[in-house]
């Protein structure tokens, strides 16, 4: 939990999703003692046929990825889709993570003739609007790793 | 199992129809499929009714609506679902109440009418239904998962923006020949180029559009198939395909795709054909014509393969060498493809098929393949479901 989020300055748009650690966002998954599957989200089990389902553990997904696919949306999409503003175009990428699963997500602080497969990427936010208490409603987001 | 034949085909044309209703859709459909068969209605045995998800109480009843019109006779009408794999699946539960003897004549119908812009959520509880989270969350439309599957393509085997505007050039060209397309004028390369860019790498003419439409198809015992027609269509097979752990492909609805594949991408489809070349024994080196589910010019490239038409990667050659146009070596998308029609979730496999059989009978006229004996009609649903039809004369 960051600084903003403690104060309750900053809200996930729906819960269980990604959360705060000490080293920034990780997404939220859960593995399968049995068959090994990651699922996200961590609810939605998706288990190798044949699978017992047995010892499943939440984990926290390593911050950091590649991205293997992207796509430039120009159209602003219906409801429940709900910005401050019209966002478009934005950016859709497609991550790799080191655990084996491959996650989309809004990818933010990223020119469009930046973008490149198999660029490294990091988890972040994206406030997708503020509510009526002055509240941010965030959602996950992808952003490429900041070079030292 | 016994023989099962179509009898008669019948569609209402794809547009968008604000003035009428969907059973305005499937009544026509099916009176056309009726005097196509020569046959009375009622000697209809069973519907089997693609449910029409916008329609409510209706939609979700939408055989029994249908058969109101025109009167109840007491048969089994069973209505289902399998996003656009739904008249795929109305199809094969059609075909086999015929194949095992319970009736001896069946009608399956799909209509629909796609509310108006792009598609969305339909509830709003995100444990239960995953749909909620790529709305709310990332705002990912149904094409943004196709771009995303684009790029992977073009990253992997060079298709340039060049391959996916050809596919509308040819499919355009037959579309503008079939009347009962919605969209009805050629485009040129430029043309195609030069149009929006939707969700990049895909342009506006390179996705389909959402329509309203219907299809119906009557069917039939090969057996007493001479009795209504001189023409009987054989159901070679008409199978159902669900998706396979391991596939790689990002799934419409999901938000997460497994790293290494362990399935072929489109692993829903790839079941479905599979299943239909093992039950018909026919092969996609027999087949004369193909309606494949050209969602984007992606898929065009991607079904090609993914039904084994050609090997990995090779989609685009086959595209630009003219192997998959009429007169090539296969014929794909004579209709026009969902390119010139948009989609109607529905109804679309089942005028796939409709269209198939229209080419078996010779009756396609400026989009006719000649000498067509073997086709293949290739559908896709979201979540993965998929259905496969392979017919012959």
């Amino acid at each position: 939990m960051n600084e903003s989020e403690s104060q309750g300055k900053v809200v996930q748009a729906l819960p269980d999703l990604f959360t705060w650690s000490k080293d920034g966002v990780h997404l939220m998954s859960a593995r399968c003692g049995s068959c090994g599957t990651f699922f996200f989200p961590m609810y939605h089990e998706q288990h190798r046929p044949g699978c017992s389902r047995q010892g499943i553990e939440k984990v926290l997904l390593n911050r950091e990825g590649m991205l293997v696919s992207y796509a430039i949306q120009y159209y602003m999409p219906p409801p429940p889709f709900k910005t401050d503003k019209d966002i478009t175009p934005y950016i859709v990428g497609l991550v790799e993570f080191p655990e084996g699963i491959q996650i989309a997500g809004i990818v933010v602080s990223c020119a469009f003739n930046q973008l490149k497969l198999g660029m490294a990427m990091e988890t972040t936010t994206f406030t997708l609007y503020q509510n009526e208490g002055g509240q941010d409603i965030v959602t996950w987001a992808f952003q490429p790793m900041k070079t030292l | 199992m016994r023989e099962v034949a179509i009898i008669g085909v019948g569609i209402h044309p794809w547009g968008k129809f604000p003035q009428k209703t969907f059973v305005d859709l499937g009544v026509e459909a099916i009176a056309n499929a009726l005097v196509d068969a020569n046959i009375e209605w009622n000697k209809i045995e069973t519907i089997c009714s693609g449910i029409y998800i916008w329609g409510g109480n209706a939609g979700h009843l939408s055989g029994q609506y249908l058969a109101s019109v025109f009167g109840e006779t007491g048969i089994p009408i069973v209505n289902v679902y399998n996003a656009c794999a739904t008249g795929a699946s109305a199809l094969r539960l059609a075909y086999l109440s015929i194949a095992s003897g319970q009736v001896d004549t069946a009608l399956a119908v799909g209509v629909d009418m796609s509310p108006e812009g792009f598609l969305t959520a339909k509830s709003d509880n995100p444990r239960q239904d995953r749909d909620v989270l790529r709305w709310k969350m990332v705002g990912m439309p149904n094409p943004t998962y196709w771009a995303l599957e684009c790029r992977k393509r073009m990253g992997k085997y060079g298709t340039t923006h060049e391959d996916l505007a050809m596919v509308k050039v040819v499919l355009s060209q037959y579309g503008k020949e079939n009347p009962n397309a919605r969209y009805k004028k050629a485009y040129t390369m430029g043309e195609v180029l030069n149009s929006k860019m939707v969700c990049d790498p895909l342009r506006l003419l390179e996705v389909c559009a959402t329509s309203d439409g219907g299809g119906a198809l009557i069917l039939c015992t090969a057996q007493k198939a001479r009795q209504y027609t001189s023409k009987p269509i054989t159901v070679a097979a008409t199978t159902v395909g669900s998706a396979i752990y391991g596939d790689p492909t990002i799934r419409i609805s999901a938000l997460s795709a497994p790293a290494k594949a362990e399935a072929p991408l489109l692993s829903e489809s790839y079941s479905s054909s599979q299943q239909a070349y093992r039950l018909s024994g026919i092969g996609p080196e027999d087949i004369d014509v193909l309606e494949l589910p050209d969602n984007s010019s992606w898929h065009y490239l991607q079904y090609l393969e993914t039904c084994g038409f050609g090997g990995e990667g090779e989609a685009e050659r086959m595209l630009r060498d003219g192997e998959t146009q009429i007169g090539g070596r296969i014929a794909v998308c004579p209709s026009g493809g969902f390119s010139s029609f948009g989609e109607a979730i529905g109804a679309q496999a089942i005028w796939q098929v409709a269209e198939i059989a229209m080419q078996l009978r010779g009756q396609c006229g400026a989009r006719q393949v000649e000498k067509a004996k073997v086709g293949m009609a290739q559908t896709y649903g979201l979540m993965g479901n998929s259905g496969t039809t392979i017919l012959k004369v």
